[in-house]
């Protein structure tokens, strides 16, 4: 259970505060509402080289980093297909340092040529050390643009290419500053020894001044359209070992679908009890590894299963076994004490990262950004509502042939 | 608006250990936080890579305590952890292997029940070897596709020579010789009352205390503690290793030292943490923020029992690999040959303290610490002697290590890449 009050400044700030007496640290994070859904196919990666660019100092603090170094803090950030958040834990005497950083590159940001080409080859190089340097690195990439036709989440936010990164121009990334970052698209939530009428009336004094965006809109999103027919895609790569991925097309955040998908997902491979390690590593001896997860991204997301074989299987006994896998689930051999397990799993781990100030901080900021603060307190007890006949029926619905996108990497001989 | 005035902790106060003694002479340290509904049970054996006699067999031993016991299956074990929400992780180094577990104390009682068969009656059946021995295999084989993993097992090479317990690595192939019995011979040979520290943290009630002292007095006595067999080190100055369609080429440099417990470790600490130790630093300024070579280089000082050394590593674009290595060596030159300007030494000291902080939040990481103190002959009050001895730190003394320690002629590279 996390304690917390929020107000919105009048300015469109959300302000969310956790008073946690335990600690003497305290961690402040603000989230802005855009991620790798809000670029344009034709400039993907822009999110993600702007969560750099965040830190490359504005006209009043020319180094971002210093001050919070000299406060004992500590600071990152990442971006993903929906949002941006960024963070900084320090002593909670010095939670005013945080605030005016934050405050400070809101607007003041220094988005100097020469600042934006230095960053765009740390980000190229990121691109190359993370994706095309890396076994497997290329994966996802490949899967997402089989699953998705046209919905942005079809690039991952390292983008779709590096010479999306190296053509974006000086007045795109200014663009992209004044339209996304701004006071009305971002969440300040802080977790700390300190009251919160405290936390509220420091936030209107750094905050208090910026001047909101008043042509701001969300960016309007196309649709997904519904699959219907399987699609598949086989590559070869010089990789040890072959891979093999089946996506299906699953609910919203919101949905009732998502907690399905999740509670089935760790069904399958929540530890190393569940049923795919049990069945098909250890069982079947047919995987090296494998697992089942969600994306678990707002819009309509991917429920995903990926194992990799041993050299001994074949890419057909493999394949079967997955599906087979997908038919127990269907015709609902689900046991009582296994869905049982499930929960208690979900609760303990749950509580298990509610025992620092940054996850707090954090979860806070991401509840509210999608929509439902007080769903951060209530998933408990959904999770434990949730049956075995749901299960077998989401399982019906979602895993399909025509829903399923089957990516085969292939191990060169 | 103008910068909010700054408070550095002077302080740092974390509550000493309890030490309490089990029957068979196991110690258990007790750091009790009762604020906190769970509770985490550490074993730590002298059961490292160090000692094993065969590749790969103190970490597979490690790796399958829970893979089936006198009283349960692994699948039980996996089965009944999963089932109270609690779970365990293995970490295994070149000197120890740390087996912790964690559950929230409603369900201590139940989790106890599979910490003590996996701790004390491991079995570590053949056909589990199997299943391990094939899906470890494969795993190296990936990881030494990486350029990093090729780069980290040479320089362990180079530094303390290609025989070394400290230095060695063997193919993946060498997987198929592993066997149940070379594991069971570990096991009792190391994971003994005389090669093991208990460390628990969270709500440790008298219940649960007296729970753990169950489990701890059973540990076996054995005979053997120490390292036999530990060879004087045999550096090589340089490693190159061809890695054919490598786009980037990984670089570590570094040189051995000393120690934890060697007086001059703190502040090779300091000058590490300058060099590279955090997001500023003037590696980092220089390779990242100046000259777009890479995404991140680091450097630290790393500690084993019997020795430690400071290691600079990154991943640079291909075609920029010499210049790299130029300007890292340019960047060590610069702290033998000037005094690191007050402000920034002054930056860096509050990073450490910042970093030590953040740690020590909450109990699983005070934890963490207290384990790292005792396994140097340390209690928790070195934390706040680690603190002032930072504080202390002045540039001249940095000038005068790192002439001592950083000559050109004693430093460490390796690297492997596409040179073609």
């Amino acid at each position: 259970m996390i304690k917390y009050e929020q107000t919105q400044l009048s300015n469109g700030l959300t302000v969310i505060a956790n008073r946690d007496t335990a600690s003497r640290m305290a961690a402040v994070n603000i989230l802005y509402k855009v991620g790798a859904r809000d670029e344009n196919p034709n400039r993907t990666g822009l999110a993600h080289l702007f969560e750099h660019l965040m830190f490359r100092g504005t006209h009043l603090i020319p180094d971002f980093d210093i001050p919070v170094q000299m406060a004992c803090g500590e600071n990152n950030a990442f971006t993903n297909n929906d949002y941006t958040d960024f963070y900084i834990t320090l002593p909670c005497d010095n939670l005013e340092t945080a605030l005016w950083l934050e405050s400070d590159r809101m607007t003041g940001l220094n988005l100097s040529a020469e600042a934006c080409e230095i960053e765009k080859r740390v980000v190229i190089e990121e691109f190359r050390q993370r994706y095309l340097n890396q076994p497997y690195g290329d994966l996802n990439m490949l899967l997402r643009e089989m699953v998705y036709t046209t919905h942005p989440y079809r690039w991952a936010t390292i983008g779709l290419s590096p010479d999306h990164i190296a053509e974006a121009s000086i007045e795109e990334i200014h663009n992209f500053y004044h339209r996304f970052y701004h006071p009305s698209n971002a969440i300040l939530s802080i977790s700390g020894d300190i009251a919160a009428e405290r936390v509220f009336d420091m936030a209107e004094k750094w905050f208090g001044g910026i001047k909101p965006n008043l042509d701001f809109c969300p960016s309007a999103l196309p649709t997904e359209p519904k699959q219907t027919t399987a699609r598949r895609l086989e590559v070869e790569r010089d990789v040890p070992a072959t891979t093999i991925v089946i996506a299906f097309h699953m609910g919203n955040r919101l949905s009732k679908d998502f907690y399905l998908g999740d509670i089935t997902s760790d069904l399958l491979a929540g530890g190393d009890s569940a049923r795919l390690y049990e069945h098909l590593i250890k069982g079947k001896s047919l995987f090296a590894s494998v697992n089942a997860y969600i994306s678990g991204d707002v819009d309509e997301g991917m429920f995903v299963f990926t194992g990799q074989l041993l050299p001994t299987t074949t890419e057909q006994d493999a394949e079967a076994a997955l599906w087979e896998e997908i038919r127990q689930l269907q015709s609902g051999e689900i046991s009582d004490y296994e869905l049982e397990k499930v929960k208690n799993k979900f609760e303990a781990n749950t509580l298990f990262g509610e025992l620092n100030v940054m996850n707090k901080a954090m979860n806070l900021g991401y509840y509210s950004m999608i929509g439902d603060l007080p769903l951060i307190n209530r998933e408990i007890a959904i999770y434990r509502s949730l049956t075995k006949e749901q299960i077998a029926d989401f399982s019906r619905h979602t895993f399909t042939q025509e829903n399923s996108s089957t990516l085969i990497y292939r191990a060169k001989r | 608006m103008t910068q909010p005035p700054l408070t550095v902790p002077a302080t740092i106060d974390v509550q000493q250990a309890t030490k309490h003694i089990a029957q068979n002479g196991t110690p258990i340290y007790v750091i009790n936080c009762p604020e906190y509904e769970v509770v985490r049970l550490s074993f730590v054996f002298h059961a490292g890579s160090v000692t094993q006699r065969a590749p790969f067999v103190a970490s597979a031993t490690a790796n399958m305590l829970a893979e089936g016991t006198e009283k349960y299956s692994a699948q039980q074990i996996a089965e009944r952890l999963d089932y109270y929400g609690s779970y365990f992780d293995i970490n295994i180094d070149r000197d120890y292997s740390y087996i912790t577990f964690c559950s929230l104390s409603k369900f201590f009682p139940q989790t106890a029940e599979v910490i003590n068969q996996v701790i004390l009656h491991p079995t570590f059946p053949s056909q589990e070897v199997e299943i391990y021995r094939t899906k470890r295999k494969q795993q190296l084989a990936i990881e030494r596709r990486k350029v990093e993993t090729i780069a980290r097992e040479n320089f362990a090479k180079a530094m303390f020579g290609e025989q070394h317990p400290y230095g060695i690595s063997y193919t993946e192939e060498r997987y198929d010789t592993l066997t149940s019995e070379q594991i069971k011979e570990h096991y009792a040979r190391r994971y003994t009352a005389q090669n093991c520290i208990v460390v628990c943290s969270g709500n440790i009630t008298d219940e649960v205390l007296d729970t753990i002292k169950g489990i701890a007095t059973k540990i076996a006595h054995g005979s053997e503690c120490g390292v036999e067999d530990f060879p004087a080190f045999d550096t090589t100055s340089e490693r190159a290793i061809q890695h054919d369609g490598a786009v980037q080429s990984s670089i570590r440099m570094g040189r051995l030292l000393f120690p934890r417990t060697h007086p001059d470790f703190i502040p090779m600490q300091v000058l590490s943490t300058v060099l590279g130790g955090y997001f500023g630093s003037r590696l980092m300024q220089n390779l990242r923020e100046r000259n777009g070579f890479t995404y991140g280089v680091f450097s630290a000082m790393v500690n084993f029992q019997q020795a430690g050394y400071l290691a600079i590593a990154t991943q640079v674009g291909k075609e920029v690999t010499e210049r790299a290595l130029e300007e890292i060596t340019a960047e060590i030159e610069l702290l033998r040959t000037q005094l690191i300007p007050h402000e920034e030494l002054e930056l860096v000291k509050n990073i450490m303290a910042g970093e030590m902080m953040r740690i020590l939040d909450g109990p699983f990481g005070i934890a963490d610490v207290t384990t790292e103190n005792i396994l140097c002959g340390f209690d928790n009050s070195h934390i706040q002697q680690n603190l002032e001895r930072i504080r202390q730190t002045s540039p001249e003394e940095l000038l005068t290590l790192a002439q001592r320690y950083l000559r050109t002629e004693d430093i460490v590279t390796v690297v492997a890449g596409d040179f073609n």
